[in-house]
């Protein structure tokens, strides 16, 4: 208890006065107060990985045996049975290829969106970065995501598939991913706060959103004077610039792709701008 | 702002709006009905569905200082420590804090029940606003302070929930803020835990901390401040010396009904004052274990009662009725009770342990029957040195005997 009486916690911080008032201005993001609580941060991170997995006979495997399974199915079900096309690749690498951002998406945007609901504890009870909750949301999933596609890249060196350097696409790909994600978290957030539809209303939007996605079918089957329509999806661009990441085969895309950026980064601006001016008001209403 | 100012609040007030018609839309169908409704009339109504947790509150606390914030349930004490601690936004006013602020409305929120101790340490440290680094260093301290060292890798799922409450309060306790605000979190867990918080909070004191605290425990309060802001239905009512502001608190729940009597209005009799009084007579508040006590009570009976049995009840300031002295069991018939009147109550020598109690006041038919009346007396204090919460509730000397080898210690008369 001798650190009781010390006097290094008074003297280590410099007096800083925190104003308390009614509102902010509309762009006061406050994002120098999420950096000063990366710590926080990560060890949320580190929690929600701690404990997914905790008390399971099998562990982590289940991050191997989810996906595997899922492209078993679709295999067997829509390349076999429904000869789905595949632009040419095997369908397990085509559909894989797939499932590793939208597996990640769907699940980072599930966490973030209820994620402040389902820490409400916190939010009642002490003060830190809200923004800090869908932030700890999209970071933990990508694990998973990692693992399943180091099986992705196994799987496809067992179907003599070997991808050159655009692999490294993968990357932006995948922040542009989680930037997506975080704009949907913070969208759904602050209004499953007022309403609790938004949890009843998600599994449903990704079921939706999947089918409405080129996973199981290729970008090709869609009519040429829909393509825009259709790509309006920033998913879509995603996918298809992941998948010709992995194979090599088929074109980039960049149409697509550079429409997904732009609605990313219009809907992430949105997204923060309603959740810091909600932010608030989350302590009474949740 | 000053720099001997801690904490500076400004015309601070907070409106909450209450139940549907105070649109809180609980799904988007009802939002949808209200606007659509909205549209056929010509005003919202506003006003009665509202109402101010906090009404323009204004103060300033001077670093080192502590104060206590005392007020019944509901009079703001919580909404304005959420304020301040910046969970919730005012709705009018502005506060400022100087300071590095450790905020404890609750212990162990943000546990996780799958981590263990050790994970969870730095988990609730972290959600605190400590470092890792930092809460590294003092794990031992925190290991000590809560005593759980054979348990610190057990998820603490598997805890006790006395265990759980020490580890969190342990953690807690090595924030080092320079201002601290404390919810009651001192009156949760067991005497000897309650004690060992008391103690945290003083050391506090001697680092010169700004300390806001709430707390029900007048005695606590008593301790630990020099100062009181006494909280009414949202606006601060009183601010300056303890005793002062507590004998002004003390008078007005002395008068208030306890929650669970129907309505003021219902009651057929009230009581309408209670004094603590010395054997001798003199009113005091604080009793040296083993002295009698005197407690002076005036009643109105609305209507004329049949033989009503008064109840005087002890409860100790962990919530355990302690004693009872009562009319009918002492053998007194009030006969046919009408109008205003006093009535005297001369306890035995007590023996209850040191520590803080309150009284109530209950009056119900004969043979203990429909509650007619029921509200809170006040708090007194009883001393003892030794005897406290650890020997019990309370504590007479009594006889030993037996057939011991040692010839010192045996009692004088068993030798003739």
């Amino acid at each position: 208890m001798n650190t009781m009486t010390g006097v290094e916690g008074a003297g280590r911080t410099t007096p800083q006065i925190v104003e308390i008032r009614p509102s902010r201005g509309l762009l006061d993001l406050e994002l120098g107060a999420v950096w000063a609580q990366r710590e926080l941060l990560f060890i949320l991170v580190m929690r929600d990985l701690k404990v997914l997995y905790r008390q399971a006979a099998l562990g982590a495997t289940w991050a191997i045996i989810q996906p595997i399974f899922a492209v078993t199915i679709f295999t067997v079900v829509f390349g076999r049975f429904a000869r789905m096309p595949s632009d040419g690749i095997p369908y397990p690498i085509f559909a894989f290829a797939a499932l590793v951002p939208w597996n990640y998406f769907a699940d980072a945007m599930r966490r973030s969106g209820t994620g402040l609901v389902n820490e409400s504890d916190l939010v009642r009870k002490i003060y830190f970065p809200r923004l800090i909750i869908p932030l700890a949301a999209v970071i933990a999933p990508l694990i998973d995501a990692g693992i399943a596609f180091v099986v992705l890249l196994l799987m496809a060196a067992w179907y003599g598939i070997f991808p050159g350097l655009h692999i490294l696409m993968v990357i932006p790909l995948m922040a542009l991913t989680v930037l997506f994600a975080l704009a949907m978290g913070l969208l759904l957030g602050p209004i499953n706060v007022r309403f609790r539809d938004i949890k009843h209303t998600l599994p449903f939007l990704t079921q939706v959103w999947m089918y409405a996605s080129p996973i199981i079918y290729p970008l090709s089957l869609i009519p040429d004077q829909w393509k825009w329509a259709y790509s309006l999806n920033p998913m879509v661009g995603i996918i298809e610039s992941f998948r010709w990441a992995v194979t090599g085969q088929g074109d980039p895309n960049l149409t697509p792709l550079l429409m997904s950026t732009g609605l990313v980064v219009v809907l992430l601006a949105g997204g923060l701008v309603l959740f810091k001016r909600m932010e608030r008001s989350f302590a009474d209403l949740i | 702002m000053n720099e001997n100012i801690a904490i500076k609040v400004d015309g601070l007030g907070k409106r909450y709006s209450l139940g549907a018609g105070g649109r809180q839309h609980d799904s988007i169908r009802d939002l949808l009905v209200d606007k659509v409704g909205g549209l056929f009339r010509r005003k919202r109504s506003q006003g009665p569905n509202e109402f101010w947790a906090l009404n323009d509150a204004s103060f300033e606390i001077k670093k080192g200082e502590n104060v206590g914030l005392i007020g019944l349930n509901g009079a703001g004490k919580s909404t304005l420590l959420k304020i301040l601690s910046r969970i919730t936004a005012p709705t009018l006013g502005t506060a400022a804090i100087s300071g590095r602020v450790g905020a404890l409305l609750e212990v162990g929120t943000g546990f996780h029940p799958e981590l263990t101790g050790r994970e969870n340490a730095f988990l609730y440290g972290s959600i605190l606003g400590m470092g890792r680094e930092e809460i590294a260093r003092k794990l031992d301290d925190i290991i000590d302070f809560a005593e759980i060292r054979p348990f610190i890798d057990t998820p603490v799922k598997r805890y006790s929930s006395g265990m759980y409450v020490r580890l969190a309060f342990a953690v807690a306790a090595h924030l080092e803020p320079e201002i601290l605000l404390l919810d009651e979190v001192l009156a949760v867990g067991d005497l000897t835990f309650q004690r060992k918080c008391m103690e945290f909070a003083k050391k506090l004191q001697r680092r010169q901390a700004t300390i806001l605290f709430v707390s029900h425990n007048m005695f606590s309060i008593k301790t630990m401040c020099s100062r009181v802001i006494y909280l009414k239905k949202g606006r601060v009512v009183f601010d300056g010396p303890t005793d002062e502001g507590i004998g002004i608190y003390e008078r007005d729940c002395m008068l208030g009904s306890v929650p669970w009597m129907k309505s003021e209005g219902e009651a057929p009799v009230r009581v309408t004052d209670v004094e603590i009084l010395a054997e001798d007579g003199t009113p005091r508040s604080v009793f040296e274990m083993g002295e009698r006590m005197r407690i002076r009570l005036a009643y109105e009976a609305i209507r004329p009662l049949d033989s009503p049995t008064f109840i005087l009840s002890m409860t100790r300031s962990d919530g355990i009725d302690v004693c009872n002295f009562n009319t009918e069991t002492d053998g007194v018939d009030l006969g046919r009770l009408e109008g205003k009147g006093t009535l005297e109550l001369r306890t035995p020598p007590l023996k209850l342990v040191s520590e803080v109690y309150s009284l109530s006041i209950l009056v119900r038919e004969r043979g203990f029957k429909t509650l007619l009346a029921a509200q809170m007396g006040g708090s007194f204090h009883v001393r003892h040195e030794l005897f406290d919460g650890h020997f019990g509730v309370f504590h007479e000397p009594a006889e030993w005997s037996g057939d011991w080898a040692s010839s010192i210690a045996r009692p004088a008369e068993r030798r003739a």
